[in-house]
C-alpha cells in the first residue's frame, strides 16, 4: 500500500458527453457569473480608480498583481459578498464588502492575502466586511499560510456601524484574529498604503513585519475628531504618518515611497520564510493536469437539476492524470469514496453517486443515487475518520437531494448514523474543501460538511442549488394540513383550492429564489461561486496551500484509509451480490413472440415526458435503439433515463404517464 | 545502480536491453505475451527470466499498464525500461509508474508533456532557439489556416490533431485548392479520430530527415551526440540509416547542437531523446518533433560514438552523473531487415524462419533475437532484425554493408535484404545525393 494504485478512470466525452445545449445552459450561467464578477472587480468603478492614481497610489487590484508571481493564478474568495445589497446612509452599493480576500503564490509561496479595495469608499468596513477578513484569517490559521495585509483602510462605514462594530464577529474580532496567528506562528505581513483609520489602523499593526509608503497613515482617530486640528493646520498624515510611525512609535518598521517599493519588500519578505513543503509531500511525483478537460464538465454535468450522471466523470476531470483509487467500491454504491492526487498531492475524495445503485440487500432491487442510505453513511463515515486519522485532506463533491426517508430509515436508525457522520465531520482536524456541485439539499448538506461543518472553504457552481429542501417539497411540507395522502390539496372548495395553490406556488418561487448559489455567497454561506470549468484551479491552489506546510500526515504504508480496505475487500459473497444485477430487459410470458418487457429498476414515479408541457419522449409504434430513451423515473425529485435496452419498436406503454412503479415494474414493450 | 530491470518490451528491443543489463551486472527480466514466450531466445538456461503476460494482441499484453505495472512488482523489478514503442512515449504510464514505485527509464513525466506534444515541444524548441517549421501553433480554422499558408508560402500541409498514419493530412499547393482541402481533411480526421481539429505546416517537398540524439542525466548534464540521417524510408517509414549525415555541416552541426541543449535544459529533460528534424532544399533544418526515448536506430550513434546508449540510460535513471566527451568518429549505416513480401507491397509475412545466417566481423553488428526455427508471430512489428556496419568513412561503410548484406540469409520469409542492395547500389545514394523521395524515384 506505500504505493498507492491509482487507476484510470472517465471516459471520452465523444462516449459520455451531453447534448451542446446543455454545454450552451451552463456556458450562459457562466457568463452571468462572470458578468458579476466583473462588476465587484470593478468596484466603484474607473472614476474611483482614477482618484486613487491621482494620489499616487496603486488599486487594489493592481497592487495584488505586482504581489503575486507573473504567470501564477490568484484565487478570490467570498467576491459576492453583499451583492445586491443595499445599505442606510450610501447610494451605492457595496461591492464584495470592499475588500478582496483570497490565495495568491508569491515568491513560490501560497499566501493568504487580505486588501482593502481602495476603489469602494476608500476601502471602508461595511457589514460582512469584517466576516469576510475573518474568514480569510481562519483559513490561514488553519492552514498556517502565511498572511499579506494590504491595508488602505479608512475605518468602519459609519452609518452601518451596528451591523460591524459591536457583535461576536465585529470588527474587533479581526484584531483577536491577528492575535491567534501571531499567537500560532502563522507568519503576517503587512503593507500600510493609504488612511488606516481606527480599526483600519489596528489591523497591521500585530504583523511580524510593517512597511509603511509615504502616503500611509496610522490612526486610532484621524484629525476630523481631533480638537484644535484645524487652526493647527494637522493633517492625519502628520498626526500618524511614517515619520511619527516609523521614526518615532515604532509602531511600523520600514518607510517606503511608494506603492511597488511596499510590494517589492513584502515579496521579499515572503522570500526569508521557508519553501514550500509540497515538492517533499509529492513524494517524486510531478502534477499532471487530468487527462480529460475540465472544460468538458459542462457537457458532464446536467444543467436540469432533476438529470442524473456519472460522478466518475466529474472526478476523472478534476484528478491528476484521472486516476482515482476507489476505495471499498462495492459497498454503499450510492457514495463513492477513494484517494486521488490533486497538483501532485494526495486527496481524500467522497462523492455522491448520482446514478441508480443496486439495493445492498434486495438482489434485482434498484435505488436512487443522490441519496443517503444506511451503508453509504457508515461508509463516508469510516473514509472520512479515516482520512482525518492519515492526514489526507478531503474533497466533498456534493451533489445530495438529502438522507433517505420513510418507514425503513427511520426503522434503521438513520437519525443515528447520520450523527455519527456528523460528530466525524465536527471533530475532523484534518483540512476539508466542499464543492456543491449541484444539489444540497438539507441534512444531506450538514452532514458531507457543508458551511456549517467549516470546511477550510466552500466553493458553488452556477449550478448549485443550496436549501434545505427544494422549493416544491417545502410548500408540501408547509402545508401538509391542508393536502390529502398524495399530497393533493383536500379541500373541495374552488376557491380555496386556488388560494392554497397560489400560496404554494409562491413558497416554492421563492426558495427557489433563496437557492440561487450568487444569494447564498452574498450572505457568505459559500465562499465562492466558481464556473464547473474553473474548479480545478481552485482545488488545485488549495491543495498546494494545504499541503505547503509540514504538517500531520502519515504515509501509505500505514494508512488508516488501508487497513479499512483490507478489511472491506470483496469477500465472494459480496461478489456474488453485486454480480446479480437487475435485468433491464426481461422475457416475459405473455408477450408475442420476439418481444420484451422493459422494467424499471428503482421504486418511483414512471414519467413518458420531461415536464408536463413537452410531447412525449417516444410514442407508441416508434422505433427505438438501444440507447434511446423511452421515459424517466423519478426518485426523489432525480430524473433517471430508462433506455429501451434493445432496437426495436414500442409496441405500447403498460403504464401511465406518472404512474407509481416499483423495482421490476414492466412499463413498456418494445418489439 | 539496480538490482532487477524489467524490460518493457519484446523481440528486438528487448534482446538489445537485456544484453547492456548482463554486461553491467543487473538482472534483466523480459515481458512476453504468450506466443512470444515460445522464441527461442526465451528458453534454456541462458534464457533471461520471463514475465508472461496472458493474451496476445499488444493491447492486451504490452500496451496493458496494470499489467505491465503488475509484472515490475510481482518480478521485483526497481527499474523498467520501456524500448522503444508500446508505452515508451506515454507520460501517462510514466507517471503511474512513479506513483507505484517502479523507476521508469526515461525522462520525467512532465518533461513528456512538454516535449511529447506537438504543440507544447514547438513552444518549447523556439524558446530555446530551435529553428521551428513555420506553421500554426495549434488548432485553427480556415480563415487562420489561409494567413498562415500565406505568411509560411505554399505549399503547406494540414494535418488532424489526433492524426497517424496519413489520415487526415492534406498537401495544399495552392490557395484556391485549400478551401476544398480543408473541408476534405476536417472531415476525414472527424470520421478516423472523432476530432476534427486541424494544424497547418509549412511543406517541404525535397527534404530530408534528419535527427539528432539527446542524452541528459538528472544533474543538469545534456549532450547531443550528433545526428543520423534517415531520409531512406518507405511511406514514412523508415529504412535506412547513416550517421553523420552527408548533408549537414559542421558549422550547421554546432549552432543545432547548442539549441537543442538549451532547449532541453530549460525543458528540464533528462535520459534519452530523438529531436527530428526536417532539412528543407535550402538546406535549412527546421524542428518536427521530439520522441521521449531511445530510436530503432540508436547503434549508427553508438557505432560512431562508442557509447552504449542504454547503459547512459540506466545509469541516468539510478541518478549518476553522466560526463561525457565525445568525438564521433567514422561513418555507420543501418539496414533495417523487415520480414516484409517485396512482391506484395511490402506486405508484413510472418511465419518460420528455416535458415539464418548473420554476418560477423570487425565493426559488423547485428541486432536481432531471431533463431534458427523461429517463428515471426503475425501480432507485432514485422522488423526482425538490424544489420550496422562502421567504417572509416562513407564509402568504406557502403561497402562493408554491401559485404554483410551478402553474407545475411534469411529463409522461410521474404525480407527488405534485397531492397537494401538495390539502395546501396543506387547513383544517389551512393552520392549523399538524396532525400526523402528516394525510394519513390527509384519506382519501389
Amino acid at each position: 500500500m506505500a504505493h498507492v494504485p491509482l487507476r484510470p478512470i472517465g471516459r471520452p466525452l465523444v462516449d459520455v458527453g451531453l447534448s451542446p445545449e446543455n454545454a450552451q445552459q451552463i456556458a450562459q450561467k457562466d457568463a452571468a457569473l462572470e458578468a458579476k464578477l466583473g462588476e465587484v472587480r470593478a468596484g466603484w468603478g474607473a472614476d474611483a480608480a482614477a482618484r486613487v492614481h491621482e494620489k499616487g497610489k496603486l488599486t487594489t487590484w493592481e497592487r495584488i498583481a505586482l504581489l503575486c508571481d507573473p504567470g501564477a493564478p490568484f484565487l478570490p474568495l467570498n467576491s459576492l459578498v453583499n451583492w445586491g445589497r443595499s445599505f442606510r446612509g450610501s447610494k451605492r452599493l457595496a461591492p464584495g464588502a470592499g475588500v478582496v480576500t483570497g490565495i495568491g503564490t508569491v515568491a513560490g509561496r501560497n499566501a493568504v492575502i487580505i486588501a482593502n479595495d481602495n476603489t469602494v469608499a476608500s476601502g471602508s468596513w461595511w457589514p460582512l466586511s469584517p466576516e469576510k477578513i475573518e474568514r480569510a484569517q481562519q483559513l490561514a490559521l488553519r492552514l498556517r499560510a502565511p498572511v499579506i495585509y494590504l491595508v488602505d483602510c479608512s475605518g468602519l462605514f459609519l452609518p452601518e456601524q451596528a451591523l460591524s462594530f459591536p457583535g461576536r464577529t465585529g470588527a474587533g474580532h479581526i484584531f483577536r484574529m491577528n492575535s491567534l496567528l501571531a499567537a500560532s506562528g502563522v507568519p503576517q505581513i503587512a503593507g500600510v498604503f493609504g488612511d488606516c483609520i481606527a480599526g483600519g489602523g489596528y489591523m497591521p499593526i500585530i504583523s511580524d513585519r510593517v512597511y509603511m509608503t509615504e502616503s500611509a497613515y496610522m490612526v486610532i482617530a484621524g484629525a476630523a475628531l481631533i480638537k484644535g486640528a484645524k487652526s493647527l493646520k494637522l493633517t492625519s498624515l502628520d498626526i500618524g504618518g511614517p515619520e511619527v510611525h516609523v521614526h518615532q512609535s515604532g509602531c511600523a518598521d520600514e518607510r517606503v515611497p511608494d506603492d511597488p517599493t511596499a510590494i517589492a519588500m513584502i515579496r521579499r519578505e515572503v522570500e526569508r520564510l521557508p519553501t514550500s513543503a509540497a515538492p517533499f509531500y509529492r513524494g517524486g511525483t510531478e502534477p499532471a493536469p487530468p487527462r480529460f478537460d475540465p472544460e468538458e464538465l459542462s457537457s458532464i454535468v446536467p444543467a436540469d437539476h432533476r438529470m442524473a450522471y456519472d460522478m466518475r466523470e466529474v472526478i476523472a476531470r478534476l484528478v491528476d492524470d484521472s486516476l482515482f483509487h476507489e476505495v471499498m467500491a462495492d459497498r454503499g454504491q450510492e457514495m463513492i469514496t477513494g484517494i486521488a492526487r490533486i497538483g501532485g498531492l494526495y486527496v481524500g475524495v467522497i462523492a455522491n453517486n448520482v446514478l441508480p445503485t443496486d439495493h445492498p440487500d434486495e438482489p434485482g432491487r434498484m435505488r436512487a443515487g443522490g441519496i443517503l442510505y444506511r451503508e453509504g453513511i457508515a461508509k463516508i463515515s469510516a473514509f472520512s475518520r479515516a482520512c482525518n486519522e492519515d492526514g489526507t485532506p478531503i474533497l466533498w463533491l456534493q451533489d445530495i437531494a438529502g438522507f433517505d426517508i420513510g418507514v425503513e430509515a427511520e426503522a434503521q436508525g438513520l437519525l443515528g448514523y447520520g450523527s455519527s457522520l456528523i460528530y466525524t465531520n465536527s471533530t475532523n482536524t484534518v483540512p476539508m474543501v466542499t464543492v456543491l456541485l449541484r444539489k444540497a439539499s438539507g441534512a444531506g448538506y450538514y452532514a458531507m460538511a457543508g458551511m456549517p461543518y467549516e470546511p477550510v472553504v466552500q466553493l458553488s457552481t452556477p449550478l448549485t442549488r443550496l436549501a434545505v429542501m427544494e422549493g416544491r417539497t417545502l410548500a408540501i411540507a408547509a402545508f401538509n394540513t391542508k393536502l390529502d395522502d398524495d399530497f393533493e390539496i383536500a379541500s373541495p372548495d374552488p376557491a380555496e383550492r386556488a388560494k392554497i395553490r397560489a400560496a404554494m406556488e409562491e413558497t416554492a418561487a421563492r426558495i427557489e429564489s433563496d437557492m440561487d448559489p450568487v444569494a447564498a455567497a452574498a450572505r457568505m454561506d459559500t465562499d465562492e461561486v466558481v464556473p464547473l470549468a474553473g474548479l480545478r484551479g481552485y482545488l488545485v491552489g488549495l491543495t498546494e496551500t494545504i499541503w505547503q506546510t509540514p504538517r500531520h500526515s502519515r504515509n501509505p504504508r500505514i494508512w488508516s484509509v488501508h487497513d479499512l480496505e483490507v478489511l472491506t475487500r470483496n469477500t465472494g459473497r459480496a461478489a456474488a451480490a453485486a454480480g446479480v444485477k437487475a435485468a433491464r430487459v426481461v422475457e416475459q410470458a405473455d408477450l408475442a413472440e420476439g418481444e420484451v418487457a422493459v422494467c424499471v429498476s428503482t421504486d418511483g414515479t414512471f414519467w413518458r415526458r420531461a415536464s408536463p408541457r413537452d410531447p412525449v419522449l417516444v410514442e407508441e409504434g416508434a422505433d427505438v435503439a438501444e440507447s434511446t430513451t423511452i421515459g424517466l423515473v423519478e426518485v426523489m425529485k432525480t430524473f433517471t433515463p430508462l433506455k429501451a435496452g434493445r432496437a426495436g419498436r414500442v409496441v405500447r406503454f403498460l403504464v401511465g404517464d406518472g404512474a407509481a412503479v416499483q423495482a421490476g415494474t414492466a412499463v413498456a414493450v418494445v418489439g | 545502480m539496480f538490482r532487477r530491470v524489467l524490460v518493457a518490451n519484446r523481440g528486438e528491443v528487448a534482446a538489445r536491453v537485456v544484453r547492456t543489463c548482463r554486461r553491467m551486472g543487473i538482472e534483466p527480466v523480459v515481458l512476453a505475451s504468450e506466443p512470444d514466450a515460445r522464441a527461442a531466445w526465451l528458453q534454456g538456461p541462458e534464457a533471461p527470466e520471463v514475465a508472461l503476460l496472458e493474451g496476445a494482441a499488444p493491447r492486451d499484453t504490452y500496451l496493458d499498464m496494470d499489467k505491465v505495472i503488475a509484472a515490475a512488482r510481482a518480478h521485483r523489478c526497481a527499474a523498467l525500461h520501456p524500448g522503444w514503442g508500446f508505452l515508451a512515449e506515454n507520460a501517462l504510464f510514466a507517471a503511474r509508474c512513479a506513483s507505484e514505485g517502479v523507476r521508469f527509464i526515461g525522462p520525467s513525466p512532465a518533461a513528456m508533456r512538454r516535449l511529447g506534444n506537438k504543440i507544447a515541444s514547438r513552444r518549447t524548441m523556439k524558446a530555446g532557439g530551435v529553428p521551428v517549421l513555420p506553421g500554426s501553433e495549434g488548432v485553427v480554422g480556415l480563415a487562420e489556416a489561409r494567413a498562415i499558408a500565406e505568411e509560411a508560402g505554399w505549399p503547406v500541409l494540414l494535418k488532424a490533431r489526433s492524426g497517424g498514419g496519413g489520415r487526415g493530412m492534406r498537401r495544399v499547393w495552392r490557395e484556391e485548392e485549400l478551401a476544398e482541402a480543408f473541408a476534405q481533411a476536417t472531415a476525414e480526421s472527424e470520421a478516423c479520430f472523432g476530432d476534427g481539429g486541424l494544424f497547418v505546416e509549412k511543406f517541404v517537398e525535397a527534404g530530408r530527415h534528419i535527427e539528432f540524439q539527446v542524452m541528459g542525466d538528472q544533474h543538469g548534464n545534456i549532450h547531443v551526440l550528433g545526428e543520423r540521417e534517415c531520409s531512406v524510408q518507405r511511406r514514412h517509414q523508415k529504412l535506412i540509416e547513416e550517421s553523420p549525415s552527408p548533408a549537414v555541416t559542421d558549422g550547421v552541426r554546432a549552432e543545432m547542437v547548442a539549441a537543442i541543449r538549451r532547449a532541453c535544459l530549460a525543458a528540464g529533460y533528462f535520459n534519452a531523446g530523438t529531436v527530428e528534424m526536417l532539412q528543407d532544399e535550402r538546406g535549412r533544418l527546421w524542428f518536427l518533433e521530439m520522441n521521449n526515448r531511445l530510436q530503432v536506430e540508436h547503434p549508427v550513434t553508438e557505432m560512431v560514438t562508442g557509447l552504449d546508449l542504454v547503459e547512459l540510460q540506466l545509469r541516468a535513471a539510478a541518478m549518476e552523473r553522466i560526463d561525457l566527451e565525445v568525438r564521433p568518429q567514422g561513418h555507420a549505416i543501418e539496414c533495417r531487415i523487415n520480414a516484409e513480401d517485396p512482391e506484395q507491397d511490402f506486405r508484413p509475412a510472418p511465419g518460420r524462419v528455416h535458415r539464418l545466417r548473420f554476418p560477423s566481423g570487425e565493426g559488423v553488428r547485428v541486432e536481432t533475437y531471431l533463431t534458427e526455427g523461429d517463428s515471426i508471430p503475425p501480432q507485432y512489428d514485422s522488423m526482425i532484425a538490424k544489420l550496422i556496419v562502421h567504417a572509416p568513412d562513407r564509402a568504406a561503410a557502403i561497402a562493408k554493408m554491401e559485404a554483410a548484406l551478402a553474407e545475411t540469409a534469411v529463409e522461410g520469409v521474404p525480407t527488405t535484404i534485397g531492397l537494401h542492395r538495390r539502395v546501396l547500389a543506387d547513383e544517389r545514394f551512393r552520392a549523399g545525393n538524396y532525400d526523402t523521395r528516394l525510394l519513390s524515384m527509384m519506382g519501389i
